[in-house]
Formats: structure tokens, sequence, C-alpha cells
């Protein structure tokens, strides 16, 4: 522990060497009286103050837990030698809100004496933290001397985003070969009646329907759709984002990306994830609650990073974009590299939809006419990105932070379905 | 609060207590108290200490209004002005972090001991210093060693300090 002398010590010797001395030059023993105590105070104090020897551990009832949620954080105090007057604030960040409990706090620990304190803390951010270093500052009975020390005991939070309820999911125009809830075009085995056909050798005898078997006098069997799965493809931009207040374009598109990767993993599709920005990253698809976590956890570390390099979608690996996968992409449409890449996927022909997470929102108009007339030609430059998305055949929703997710995906869905019927 | 109200009694005290320029001890007392107030408030402890110090000076000029001899109530007065240092130091530890109640209810009986003390001090000095009034030049030589020798300590603890900040 580093010993520190107090202000209260400094101005004791202070009050004390001052009216000593005023003593001896005005011959004034009264002078000598008012210091007196003072002197008293630190001669004994400095004698009888010990370095006091604490321990101290800090315990997480969880480590995974969802936005909203409450934590309880338990630190355990052990003394050897005790301290007068124990300060005790354990660095917690600014996302994890204090709902009971002090922090930081004093309190007296006699020698051998054991303490479990515990603070109660509201998850309001979702993120991986790590936190939970102690810093210990103790005081001798007098008040002279400090001891402070910090002990390093991180502990490890990781909160994820809540997932929102989405009443509907953009459906994949194209399923793959595995087993899921999607109705295929294929026919196969599935609930979703398809055809009728003459009944063939080999055919089952439930799949007979009798009805029309007796319309038309020889045996017919229904057909039904295939039921499979799909690929769906987060496509996160991270190069930019427009943020005020603490919230950001970043932080509404990875809770939409949590809440859709739970929702279609749930529908036992495939997920998977690229984070294309300054850092690149990326989850081949897969499937269960393992991909979730995965994902999620990726999502959890994805922070804007400044880069400048040029990026396009060559440089993702094989494999991570699956032929026929439905590419979800949230962005902010602020950077051309993820512009480009978007549309070169398109160019591929990938299934894309893209959610605009509006930085208009966020971003204040400046001030003046040529202010105005700056933030003006941003928002027409934003509307030429949208339309030449959809000159490509891509759609572009425009998604506002005070708007639910699921209103955008049940519009997404209903424009899709429209786009169908025209063609 | 209850540092300054320690504080005022000092200051009207030693006004009441002054034979002469009775007005001069009050202003020097209200503005050390003023001071005092404004150290507390702003959480400065140099503004504090020069509240102290102007009490202390108040009280000093209070009884040099009397003549020769230190008057009984220097002892209360001393008491006043311990007692009021130590809760004023103990407010500007609040400033960063309030004790839990059990603490504090400790630390005021820890202060009230000290204030006991510190009375009990006074008379037990001011008896020795009215039987040994006027010293003699060995006195008066060991007195100025441990002022010069306390002015040293305080230079050390200066230096001491700033270097811990430095770190």
């Amino acid at each position: 522990m580093k010993r520190h002398i107090t202000v209260k010590l400094e101005a004791y010797v202070v009050l004390t060497a001052i009216g000593l001395l005023a003593a001896l030059v005005f011959a004034r023993p009264e002078l000598a009286l008012l210091s007196a105590p003072f002197a008293v105070t630190i001669a004994l104090g400095l004698a009888l103050a010990r370095p006091p020897d604490v321990r101290a551990w800090v315990e997480l009832d969880r480590e995974r837990v969802l936005e909203d949620d409450e934590i309880t954080l338990e630190v355990t105090l052990e003394a050897r030698v005790g301290a007068s007057r124990l300060e005790l604030l354990v660095d917690v960040p600014t996302e994890l809100e204090l709902v009971s409990g002090r922090n930081p706090l004093a309190l007296r620990l006699g020698a051998s004496e054991e303490r479990i304190l515990t603070v109660r803390l509201r998850c309001a951010r979702w993120g991986a933290y790590r936190f939970g270093d102690l810093h210990l500052r103790a005081r001798d009975a007098a008040g002279l001397l400090t001891w402070e020390q910090t002990i390093a005991r991180p502990a490890t939070l990781r909160v994820y985003p809540r997932p929102e309820a989405l009443r509907e999911l953009v459906a994949p125009r194209e399923t793959q070969l595995f087993t899921g809830n999607r109705v295929a075009r294929e026919k196969g085995e599935g609930l979703e009646f398809a055809d009728l056909r003459p009944f063939a050798s080999g055919d089952r005898i439930r799949r007979i329907n009798w009805r029309a078997s007796a319309r038309r006098g020889e045996l017919w069997v229904n057909e039904f759709h295939a039921e499979r799965n799909a690929d769906v493809i987060l496509f996160l931009d991270s190069f930019a984002e427009a943020q005020h207040a603490g919230h950001g374009t970043l932080d509404q598109a990875i809770r939409a990306a949590a809440s859709l990767t739970e929702r279609y993993l749930a529908g036992k599709d495939r997920v998977g994830l690229v984070n294309f920005g300054g850092v690149l990253n990326w989850l081949r698809p897969g499937t269960g609650m393992r991909q979730l976590y995965r994902i999620v956890e990726a999502l959890l570390n994805t922070e804007i990073t400044l880069s400048y390099a040029w990026k396009d979608i060559d440089v993702l690996p094989r494999g991570t974009l699956p032929p026929k996968a439905l590419v979800f992409a949230l962005t902010p449409l602020l950077d051309d590299r993820a512009v480009r890449a978007l549309l070169d996927l398109r160019a591929r022909g990938f299934d894309l939809v893209v959610v605009e997470v509006s930085p208009v929102p966020f971003v204040e108009p400046p001030s003046g006419e040529s202010g105005e007339l700056a933030f003006r030609l941003w928002q027409l430059r934003r509307q030429a990105r949208r339309l030449e998305y959809e000159r490509a055949g891509a759609l572009v929703v425009e998604w506002h932070e005070d708007t639910p997710l699921t209103a955008i995906l049940e519009g997404v869905s209903a424009s899709r379905r429209h786009a169908v019927a025209r063609v | 609060m209850a540092a300054v109200v320690a504080a005022s009694g000092i200051a009207v005290y030693a006004s009441v207590e002054a034979d002469r320029v009775q007005v001069l001890v009050l202003a020097l007392g209200l503005a050390a108290l003023a001071v005092l107030g404004v150290g507390l408030t702003t959480a400065a402890p140099g503004t504090v200490l020069a509240g102290l110090a102007g009490l202390a000076a108040a009280w000093s000029v209070s009884a040099w209004t009397r003549g020769s001899g230190a008057p009984g109530g220097t002892i209360f007065a001393a008491a006043a002005l311990f007692g009021a240092s130590e809760l004023a130091y103990w407010s500007l530890e609040q400033v960063s972090v309030a004790d839990e109640p059990e603490l504090a209810a400790q630390r005021l009986a820890g202060l009230a001991v000290r204030v006991t003390g510190a009375l009990l001090l006074g008379s037990v000095l001011l008896a020795s210093l009215g039987l040994h009034a006027g010293g003699g030049v060995v006195l008066e030589a060991v007195g100025v060693a441990a002022a010069i020798g306390l002015l040293v300590l305080v230079v050390i603890l200066a230096r001491a300090g700033h270097e811990t900040i430095e770190r």
C-alpha cells in the first residue's frame, strides 16, 4: 500500500508551527496553548499509525445477462490489520447503473474482521465488460496518513442486447437443402399442400386424396412443399456511425442484428455474420444455440474502427456468403465502401435487403444558409444512393430510431410479396 | 455546519473577552469565519486552514488586549478551535465518500473524546504555564529550536506530499 500524508496533517503542522512561533515572538503563552492539541494529535497520531492489511475479492452472481437485468456484485473484505476508515471504490462502467448498495463507501474495518458488501447493478446497455478493480484508501485513527491500494480483480460480464419481439421475419427467396421451417418451392415431405398427381407405385396410402380420387375415378395423391431451412447473412456496416447522447446507428444495428439472429435461428435457419468495417470479421452460417452465442459475442465486440483501406466483398473468405443466401444488411449508408460492397453483392445475385439505419435523427443540421444547403445536399445524396440500390433490384428501407424493428420487417416482407406478385 | 458553529463561538467569545478593540476582534473573527465557510463550501483545504488560522489570530488579539498571562477561557478556545478543525477536515473527507452511519457515530464519539482531551490538556498546560511564567533563556532557546524543527517538518512534509502526487 502506498502511504500518503493528508491535508489535515499539513494543516495541523502549519497551525502548530504558527502557534508556537507566534507564542515565542509575542511572548504569549496562550498561543502555544492554542496549538497544543494539534501538536499532541500529530505526535500521537503518527506514533500510533499502522499500515492496514486488507484483502478484497469481487464476485458477480452471473456472467451473462440481458439488457435491463440486475446483477449482484459482492465485495468481500478481510482485514488482518484494521483501518479506522476504509474508503472503497469498485470500478464499475457507467453502463451499469447502481440500484442498491453504495459505491463508493467508507466504513470501519477492525482487525481480523471480515465484511461482505453487496451492490445491485442494472445493466443499462449491452456490451462486454471487464471490471471490478478495487480502489482502497485506508486512513489512520487521527486522519493524518492514508494508504492507497488498487486491487485488480477483474470480473467479466457480458450483457446481451434484449431481443425485440418480432412478429414476422423477412422470408428468404430461396431455401437450402436442410430441413427447416420454411416452405420451399420444391415438393417433398412437408405440411403445406402443393399439388395433386396420379398415384404412383410406392406412394403412401395416407397421401391419397380420396375426394379427388372419387371425382376422377382413379387414385390421386396430394403433393406437399418441402420444409427447408434458409441461409441468412447479417451484414453489419461498421465503417462509420452517427451518434448522439450515447445512442447511435451502430447501437441500433447491433440490437437489430441480435434480435434477427435469435429469431432466424429459432426458425432452424442457418445464420452467419459479416462485420464489414475498419476491422473485418465474419462468422460462417450455422445453426443452434451455439451459433447464437457466437454471433452475439461477435456483436458485443463490434466497434467503429477508423480505417482508410479500401475493402470490397472479395476480401471475405469462400463459404462466408453461401449461394442463395438472404443478405440482410444493416447500414447507415455513410461509407462508400459498404455501399459499393452491397451493390457488388446484389450484382452477384444475392437476395439483398438493405435496412438503412437512418443517421438523420442523430445529426444536428448546421446553422446558417450554407449549413442548411450542405445538409440538404447530404440528404439528396443519400436519396440518390437509395435509388441506386433500387435500380439494382435491392430493397432499401429507412429505419428511424423510434420505429419498432418489427414494423420495418413487416414493411419489407409486404414489399417483397408485392414485388413477387408483380413479377 | 458544526465546524462553523464551533468557529463562530470562538469568534464571538474572543470579541466578548477582549478589553479593547472588540470591533476589530469581531471583524477578524467574522472574516475568518467567512473564509472557513468558503473553504468548506468549495472543499478547499488551504482556505479552511486560512480560516482556522484567522480564528486563532482573532483569539490571540483578544488575549493580547487583556495584558499578560493566559486567560482561563484560552483552554475553551483551544478546545473549540481543535474541535472546529476536526469537524472541518471531517466534512472535507465527506466530499469524496460519505461515512456509513455506524462509522459516523464512532467518529463522533472519538471526536468528543479528543475535544475533552484537548480541554484537559489545556488545563494542565495552563496550570504549568502559570507556574513557570517567564520561562528563562534556556526554555526560550528550547522553544525556538522546537519551532524551527516544526518549520523544517512542514517543508519536508510539503515536499513528500508533492512527490506523492507526482507519483
